[in-house]
C-alpha cells in the first residue's frame, strides 16, 4: 500500500481504535484501553499538526490534561463497577 | 459520603453549568470540545451517586459512548484543521462532526443508549439530561451543518421518537422517545435560526419540567402508578393538560413553537417534510392520550372512605396548569 501522507497513518490508527472499541470484548478494561489507544492516535496527530506552528504545543499540553482527566474517570467507573458486581465482565450486565 | 451529598452536587451542577458555557461561547472548536469533556466530568458524579447496580450500569453507559462521540468530535476537528475547510459545509467532514454531536445528543440513529441510560436514573437527573445536557451539542451543531445529512437525520428522528414509544409501559423511556422526537424538531429549529430553536428549547424544558415534577412529587415511574392512584382531580387534570402540551395539541402551549416551524416549513415548501412532521406527531399524541384515556376516565379510581391524595403544594400544580391552558392566549398580549 502506497502512502503519500502521514494522515493516512492517523486515521488508521484512529480507525482501528474505534474498531477495537466497538467490538465486543469480553472486559470492560479493554474498551478503555482501545479509548486510550484512540487518544494515543489523536496525541500523534496533534503533535504533527502543531509542529508547522514553531513549537506552540501549548495546546497539545491541555488536550493530555483532559484526556488524562476522562481516561481516570473510565478507571473510576471501572472501579465502581468492580466493586458493585465483582468483575468486569460485560455479561453481568442485566438492569437494563 | 453521604453527608455531604447536597453540596457534592451542587458543585458538580455549578461545574455542568459552566461547561456549557465554556462550550457554547469559545472562541475554537478545540474550547468547544474542552467544554464538552468537563460536562462528561461533571455530569458523571451526578448520576453514580447511589451505591446499587443500576447507577453504576448506567453511569458506565452514558460514559463510554458520551466519550467515544466527544473524542470522535476532537479528531474531526483535528482532520478540518489541517485540511483547512472552514466555511465548506457540505462535504463528508461536516457529517462526521455532525455524527459525533447527535450521538452526544441521543439523536436519531445513536439513539440506543438514551432509553437505557434514562431507565436507569432519578427524575431529577432525567430532567438534566433531557434539558440542560442537549444545549451544547445543538449549539456546537449549528455553527457547522450539513444540511441534508440533518434532514435526513431529522427524518429519522420524527420516525424512532414516535414509533419506538408505542410499545413502553415504563414512564421514563416514553418520555425519552418523546425527547428523541423533540430534537428532530429542534435540530430543525436550528437550521432555520437560533433564536427559534431558544423558543422551542425553553418551552419545551418548561414542559417537561412540569411533567417531570409531577411524576417526582407523585413518585410514579410506570404506567400502571398512573392507572390504580387515588389521586386528586387537579392532580389528573394537570396530567392530561401537560401531556397534551408536550404532544403539541392547540389550545396549549406545547402548540406553539411547533406552529412557528410548521408555517416555516410552509412557507418554504418542505413539504414532505411537513408531512413527516405532522403524521409522527399524530403516532405520539395516540399513545399519550391512550395513557391520559386510561387514567382519566376509564380506570378512575376513587374511594369512599380514605381522603384523597391531596399535596402540600397544590398552589405549583394549578400554576402550572394554568400556564400551560393559558400561555398561548397571554403570548398575544406581550407586543413588541
Amino acid at each position: 500500500m502506497l502512502i503519500y501522507d502521514i494522515r493516512f497513518l492517523f486515521i488508521y490508527m484512529f480507525f482501528v481504535g474505534n474498531l477495537i472499541f466497538v467490538s465486543k470484548n469480553k472486559h470492560l478494561l479493554v474498551v478503555l484501553l482501545s479509548l486510550e489507544f484512540i487518544v494515543l492516535s489523536i496525541f500523534f496527530f496533534f503533535l504533527v499538526l502543531l509542529m508547522f506552528i514553531d513549537y506552540d504545543m501549548y495546546m497539545l499540553m491541555v488536550f493530555l490534561v483532559f484526556s488524562v482527566c476522562e481516561g481516570s474517570l473510565g478507571l473510576s467507573i471501572l472501579v465502581s463497577m468492580i466493586r458493585s458486581h465483582g468483575n468486569d465482565y460485560f455479561q453481568s450486565f442485566s438492569m437494563l | 459520603m453521604l453527608t455531604n451529598n447536597n453540596s457534592n452536587k451542587m458543585f458538580f451542577l455549578f461545574i455542568l453549568f459552566f461547561s456549557t458555557l465554556i462550550s457554547i461561547s469559545s472562541n475554537s472548536w478545540f474550547g468547544c470540545w474542552i467544554g464538552l469533556e468537563i460536562n462528561l466530568l461533571s455530569f458523571i458524579p451526578l448520576i453514580s451517586n447511589s451505591k446499587n447496580l443500576l447507577s453504576v450500569e448506567t453511569s458506565l453507559k452514558y460514559f463510554l459512548t458520551q466519550s467515544l462521540a466527544s473524542i470522535n468530535f476532537l479528531f474531526m476537528i483535528l482532520i478540518k484543521f489541517s485540511l483547512l475547510k472552514n466555511f465548506d459545509m457540505n462535504n463528508i467532514i461536516s457529517i462526521m462532526m455532525n455524527s459525533s454531536l447527535l450521538m452526544k445528543m441521543g439523536s436519531a440513529p445513536f439513539h440506543f443508549w438514551f432509553p437505557n441510560i434514562v431507565e436507569g436514573l432519578s427524575w431529577m437527573n432525567n430532567f438534566m439530561l433531557m434539558t440542560w445536557q442537549k444545549i451544547s451539542p445543538m449549539i456546537l451543531l449549528s455553527y457547522y451543518f450539513n444540511k441534508n445529512f440533518l434532514i435526513f437525520m431529522i427524518i429519522m428522528n420524527l420516525i424512532i421518537g414516535s414509533l419506538g414509544g408505542l410499545n413502553q409501559t415504563s414512564l421514563r423511556k416514553l418520555l425519552a422517545f418523546s425527547s428523541i422526537n423533540n430534537l428532530g424538531w429542534m435540530i430543525f429549529s436550528i437550521m432555520i435560526s437560533e433564536n427559534l430553536w431558544l423558543f422551542y428549547f425553553l418551552i419545551y424544558s418548561m414542559m417537561i419540567f412540569m411533567m417531570i415534577s409531577l411524576f417526582f412529587l407523585m413518585n410514579m415511574y410506570f404506567m400502571n402508578q398512573l392507572f390504580i392512584n387515588n389521586m386528586n382531580f387537579f392532580i389528573k387534570l394537570n396530567l392530561l393538560i401537560n401531556f397534551l402540551s408536550l404532544g403539541g395539541l392547540p389550545p396549549f402551549m406545547g402548540f406553539m413553537p411547533k406552529w412557528i416551524i410548521i408555517n416555516f416549513l410552509l412557507i418554504n415548501k418542505f413539504y414532505f417534510l411537513t408531512f413527516i412532521f405532522m403524521m409522527t406527531s399524530l403516532i405520539i399524541i395516540y399513545y399519550y392520550i391512550r395513557i391520559i384515556y386510561s387514567s382519566f376516565m376509564f380506570n378512575y379510581f376513587k374511594m369512599k372512605w380514605v381522603n384523597l391524595l391531596m399535596k402540600n403544594n397544590m398552589s405549583l400544580i394549578n400554576l402550572s396548569s394554568f400556564i400551560s391552558i393559558s400561555s398561548m392566549i397571554l403570548s398575544t398580549f406581550i407586543f413588541m
